[in-house]
């Protein structure tokens, strides 16, 4: 470390840019590790502490009053229970055969993981957390939505994340795919398909719900004409729902378009040509060819827009205000509003509940999905 | 691009359709499919924005009515909102239009800089930290924040007593604990930064700016900025040199040249197609941040998503006209710094370098 | 009911200017150049509306004082959450806030607002007996001590077409259950001439905005008899929430009801998107604080000028027996302010943007603060604003309502200038105003709780008894947070009742 190669600098006594250049590992890397040392690590401990107070004003500053995990049993079996998790009734049958079949299928992921031999204590802890949670989901699903009970905050932003995303990695790959094609215009495609990243979040949500009046949008004709005029889908949760995630990958294809295509862009266009030469058809190119050398981005970037759809807070807090009810509320507006009445405490907590959720789901992600997408690309 | 003729391919009328004339070219079929989704998606992606444009020229009768769609036909332009921003209330657009490009210009070259050296670092230099270091680290930050914000120790004293004990302890602890991390986890690490929302950060990043009286400044912006960029700089360009054949590097290594040179002279300029969207995508993120800029700033320093919001005025409605300028008016330097990016990366050889 | 108000005003006047001889004939302070050099910061939401007449008030205070007022805006949803955090942080880079008066007992509870009760005492230009009672006594005034001057008076009101009225052979309603006929027997109706059927009825209902506003304006008639300092919250015996009753059922039932006559998404509406609507002239009645009066009068964003009506908020025959939770008929003695049998009790929604200083401001800031808001409130000047639509100032004195002179002046009918001030006098003048919740946690109570579930129970999540049982336990668990004691004495204090 960064302790026992200086003095090796020292006692050869050489010039300076000799000394930067042998310590050059450091100087490359310690800036970013500081500056997130100090801006985030903080900020992340301190947070933590507010989750396990209640702060009141008082004279000359805030009053912090340690309550331990009252916050946490408030969202999880108190009163914000069915806003958090939802309203829980008897699972239907519908819900035990689901929540059976993903339960039988994780015992087999872990059989199977198992049965290949040479297991390694912590993964196999880690499969043990990601089985658990995504079993814990399930049956929270079956509890709720299955059973025809709503779900809460915790269920909505996993349907923006999994539907939203999903539809949007699917999107801005076909358009990177299409945009890499040797087209016409293809500098006015990618300006303007990557129009929507630039507009400010808060302006997207009012231009949406411009959009989306039907009293005065311009497509109330068209709803009109649908025989629709009467249709409010601000009373539906599932339409607000679906139109804020129309909304979110409007904003966020055009990330993914972006880097998906400079990804492309940078596949060596001679192993392409050669594959065409031999006659490989395009999907089996795509396939075999081009999709190896950008899956490692391509995992990246929905990584990143997976953790940033799990804040996804401007669009409906602007739009539905997380109404009908709460059907549209994510986890991060509902730390909001509690942030904004002010509840510190419990804005605090429902933050690391989501904290706990996405870094559980990311972890997987990460070590089953990109590190194995890394690993075939070594070999 | 040559064109070299493909193999004989039978002249039935399907095959025509389907298959390219010319390698390089796309098949007949293949190309209406293409444009058909190309401009489908335009209309997709520009009628949200042409709406916004013709907004911004509606008089409010125009907007709450009912639908308008064609100016000079269904309604005439009106410039007052326009007006209302740029001729009566030029001084107060201006200003934060100004702060908003020096934070946002400043933000994103430090950004890039320091993230991707770190990317580079992570994709080509082995890092193996100790374990037992970080958790002597964090225990030690979690005991300074308790000591400032519980017992009220000056912030100074706590940092210098830490990093003493810091460094000592971690000698004396790293003989017995032989437990490392690898770059992977260190990636994720900084990943996962962004995580949490920025609603529950933003009261204890206030203070610590507070503290070092920083608020209200470009300098708490642009400091802000970078950092919370910087995962995603680091993750993006990591792939991106991951991805760039390592035998050039090799070469110079051999050569004697330097770390220093490597990265700025061959690694960057063969990243140059990544380097471009994250320099961009770093400059919007950092162009449109509004829950940072809204606490940290107040008078001097206030940026342009401020406005913005500003124009839902609450109880009295929504100035959809104003706002609608304000709109455009962010998106005009983005589009700018897009169309320059843009002839930067064609302009460059891109993979020419590795073949010589 | 009028006059006998008035008479209670000029007594309060009388003894007014008595102190005012036997404390010491203060001169304006402004009249001399003595504030050379101090720097006055201001915080509140974008302009023109609230922000942009502060600016070029704050320019003619530069004039006469020297004193330099420095408006600061952030958008209105942040307002509060950056003051607080200024203040309570010791950053103190502001000196003056302007909000509504309801988030003020917050930060007076933590310390943070300077006492102006001092200032108001030796001021003789405020004119304390002009401003109507519920503004001078509830809301400039915490624990018995001014500490905010009102700049904007809001309470809600109800607006009708006129012609749509007509037409239909029709009275504005006086009560909750007339307004749904009214609303019933126009709905459908193409009220602007474009060949389209318009609403019946336009509220607010979205949420997160400001529909729980609405609620409580219905709920308040139903709940509130025996004058303002009954209060329709809590009990203010033991802090028992008043909601899980008839009263409240009945209001929750009515908001869901009028959607029927109103827009279809109207789920989805705020205020600005009433407003807009009724502005448009498609809605026969709506509810809404001053601001629709002179926004309707402007011919370029309007088209109902001159269509317009206002009435005081209606109220209701049947009010709520604390005791059973049932409602009962009004009598003379159950409800000593009803007029013709109706008990109204006109809510102050939001209660007005007023100003409040920083405590922790040099002494020398504070003293040319107040002067500076003391200026803004003045009759001279606040009588001006109020009538100019844009500013966002509603009316709060009494010689702004009395005169329409001023009012026809700025572009008002003779007969809307007569409808509309009159309403503001109804209102102003009733002894049972009822006022909007303003103790420690107020936003937790009405915009996180009260909100959520009315907004649950209008997209039928959860039906009316089980919102109103989950208002309850939802307070109760606020309450015992904040400390039962503590907030029954800032209940009682914020109503004004002493032991």
């Amino acid at each position: 470390m960064a302790v026992s190669t200086i003095p090796a600098s020292r006692t050869r006594g050489a010039g300076i840019s000799e000394w930067f250049d042998r310590t050059s590992r450091h100087w490359f890397i310690w800036p970013a590790v500081i500056m997130i040392l100090v801006f985030s690590l903080f900020p992340l401990i301190a947070s933590l502490i507010l989750a396990m107070s209640r702060i009141r004003l008082r004279a000359g500053g805030f009053n912090v009053r340690f309550v331990g995990f009252d916050n946490f049993e408030k969202q999880l079996f108190g009163s914000e229970q069915f806003h958090f998790l939802g309203t829980f009734s008897s699972i239907s049958t519908l819900g035990w055969f689901v929540t059976i079949v993903i339960g039988l299928l994780l015992l087999y992921w872990i059989y199977a993981h198992l049965r290949r031999g040479n297991v390694w204590l912590p993964g196999m802890i880690g499969r043990l957390i990601t089985a658990a949670m995504i079993f814990g989901l399930t049956l929270l699903f079956a509890a709720t939505l299955l059973s025809g009970e709503q779900f809460g905050t915790l269920g909505v932003t996993l349907f923006y994340v999994g539907f939203g995303c999903g539809i949007q990695f699917v999107i801005g790959l076909g358009l990177a795919v299409v945009c890499a094609q040797p087209i016409r215009g293809r500098t006015f495609f990618r300006v303007v398909f990557f129009l929507p990243l630039m507009i400010t979040p808060i302006g997207i949500g009012y231009a949406f719900r411009m959009l989306a009046d039907t009293t005065k949008g311009p497509f109330s004709p068209v709803w009109q004409w649908f025989g629709l005029g009467d249709f409010a889908w601000a009373a539906d949760p599932w339409a607000a729902r679906i139109f804020i995630i129309i909304a979110d990958s409007w904003q966020w294809i055009p990330f993914i378009f972006v880097i998906l295509l400079a990804a492309l862009e940078n596949v060596p266009r001679d192993s392409v040509e050669a594959a065409h030469v031999d006659g490989a058809s395009g999907w089996l190119i795509f396939r075999e060819v081009t999709w190896p050398q950008i899956a490692p981005v391509a995992a990246t970037v929905m990584l990143i827009r997976v953790i940033e759809a799990f804040k996804l807070v401007d669009l409906p807090n602007i739009m539905t205000s997380g109404g009908p009810g709460i059907a549209t509320e994510s986890m991060t507006l509902q730390a909001f509003f509690a942030w904004r009445a002010p509840d510190f405490g419990q804005s605090a907590a429902i933050a690391y509940l989501l904290l706990f959720v996405t870094v559980v789901l990311c972890v997987s992600f990460f070590n089953l999905v990109v590190m194995k997408r890394r690993a075939a690309e070594a070999i | 691009m040559s064109s070299i003729p493909l193999e004989p391919s039978g002249t039935t009328g399907l095959r025509r359709w389907t298959e390219p004339a010319r390698i390089g070219e796309m098949s007949p079929l293949g190309s209406i499919l293409t444009y058909t989704i190309l401009i489908f998606w335009s209309l997709f992606v520009l009628f949200p924005l042409y709406w916004i444009v013709i907004t911004s020229f509606k008089l409010p009768l125009d907007v709450n009515a009912g639908p308008v769609y064609l100016p000079f036909v269904d309604f005439t332009p009106n410039l007052h909102a326009w007006r209302d921003l740029l001729v009566t209330g030029l001084g107060e657009t201006s200003k934060p239009y100004f702060n908003s490009i020096i934070v946002a210009l400043f933000s994103t070259v430090f950004c890039v800089l320091i993230g991707s050296m770190a990317a580079y670092a992570l994709a080509r230099i082995e890092y193996r930290p100790k374990f037992a270091t970080i958790i002597l680290f964090v225990l030690s930050l979690i005991a300074v924040s308790v000591a400032i914000g519980v017992y009220g120790v000056d912030w100074r004293i706590a940092a210098a007593i830490a990093v003493a004990l810091l460094v000592l302890l971690s000698r004396a602890l790293s003989n017995h604990f032989q437990r490392r991390v690898g770059n992977g986890d260190i990636l994720f690490w900084m990943i996962s930064q962004r995580i949490l929302p920025p609603v529950v950060v933003i009261i204890p990043i206030y203070m610590m700016f507070q503290q070092v009286r920083l608020l209200d400044t470009y300098a708490a912006l642009i400091l802000c900025y970078t950092v919370v960029n910087l995962p995603i700089v680091v993750w993006l360009m990591h792939d991106f040199f991951r991805s760039i054949p390592i035998d050039l590097e090799e070469s110079a290594a051999l050569d004697g040249a330097s770390r220093f040179f490597i990265f700025f002279d061959i690694v960057l300029p063969l990243a140059k197609v990544g380097l471009a969207a994250v320099t961009l995508l770093v400059m919007i993120l950092s162009w449109n941040e509004y829950i940072l800029a809204l606490f940290l700033t107040t008078t001097n320093a206030q940026t342009m998503p401020i406005l913005v919001a500003g124009m839902n005025a609450g109880e009295r409605g929504i100035l959809w006209w104003t706002m609608c300028v304000v709109i455009l008016i962010m998106i005009l330097p983005v589009v700018l710094m897009a169309l320059i990016l843009q002839r930067f990366i064609a302009r460059g050889v891109l993979l020419g370098a590795v073949k010589g | 009911m009028k006059f006998k108000c008035l008479n209670m005003a000029t007594a309060v006047a009388t003894t007014a200017i008595l102190g005012m001889a036997a404390s010491n004939g203060i001169v304006p302070a402004y009249a001399q150049q003595e504030y050379e050099g101090v720097e006055i910061n201001l915080l509140t939401r974008p302009g023109p509306v609230i922000a942009g007449r502060l600016e070029e008030r704050g320019k003619e205070f530069t004039e006469m004082t020297g004193a330099v007022v420095n408006v600061t805006t952030v958008p209105f949803a942040d307002v509060f959450q950056k003051l607080l955090t200024d203040w309570a942080t010791g950053t103190n880079s502001i000196d003056v806030g302007v909000f509504a008066s309801g988030w003020a007992i917050e930060l007076q509870q933590g310390g943070l607002l300077a006492n102006l009760q001092e200032f108001v005492d030796n001021d003789p230009e405020i004119a304390l007996d002009d401003i109507a009672p519920y503004f001078r006594e509830f809301n400039q005034k915490i624990d018995g001590d001014t500490y905010l001057l009102t700049i904007d008076g809001d309470f809600q009101m109800l607006y009708y077409r006129t012609d749509v009225l007509e037409e239909l052979g029709l009275e504005p309603p006086q009560t909750w259950e007339e307004y749904l006929e009214v609303a019933e027997a126009a709905n459908g109706k193409d009220m602007n001439g474009d060949g389209e059927a318009d609403y019946g009825s336009c509220i607010f209902k979205k949420r997160n905005a400001q529909s729980f506003y609405a609620v409580m304006s219905v709920a308040a008639p139903y709940s509130q008899t025996q004058g303002t300092g009954q209060g329709f919250f809590f009990d203010t015996e033991d802090m028992t929430p008043l909601v899980n009753n008839e009263a409240w059922k009945a209001a929750f039932e009515f908001y869901k009801n009028s959607g029927e006559f109103g827009p279809p998404n109207e789920l989805n509406h705020d205020i600005g998107d009433t407003r807009a609507l009724m502005l448009s002239g498609r809605c026969a009645l709506m509810l809404d604080w001053g601001d629709i009066g002179p926004l309707s009068i402007d011919e370029e964003n309007s088209i109902v000028k001159d269509l317009v009506g206002a009435s005081i908020l209606p109220g209701s025959t049947q009010v709520l027996d604390r005791e059973s939770g049932e409602l009962v008929d009004c009598t003379a003695e159950i409800c000593p302010n009803a007029i013709d049998g109706i008990n109204h009790a006109p809510f102050a929604a939001f209660g007005g943007w007023s100003g409040a200083i920083n405590a922790n401001s040099d002494p020398e800031v504070i003293e040319a603060a107040y002067d500076f808001l003391s200026y803004m409130n003045e009759p001279a000047q606040s009588n001006v604003d109020v009538t100019i639509g844009w500013t966002g100032y509603n009316p709060y004195r009494i010689s702004q309502f009395e005169n329409t002179d001023t009012w026809v002046e700025a572009g008002f009918s003779p007969e809307f200038a007569e409808s509309y001030l009159g309403a503001i006098g109804d209102s102003l003048n009733s002894p049972n105003m009822a006022s909007d919740l303003r103790i420690p946690g107020t936003q937790n109570y009405e915009a996180l709780v009260l909100d959520r579930e009315l907004a649950r129970y209008l997209a039928g999540e959860v039906d009316v008894d089980q919102a109103l049982a989950n208002i309850e336990e939802g307070w109760e668990e606020i309450t015992e947070d904040f400390g039962r004691e503590e907030q029954l004495e800032s209940y009682k204090a914020s109503l004004g009742i002493t032991n």
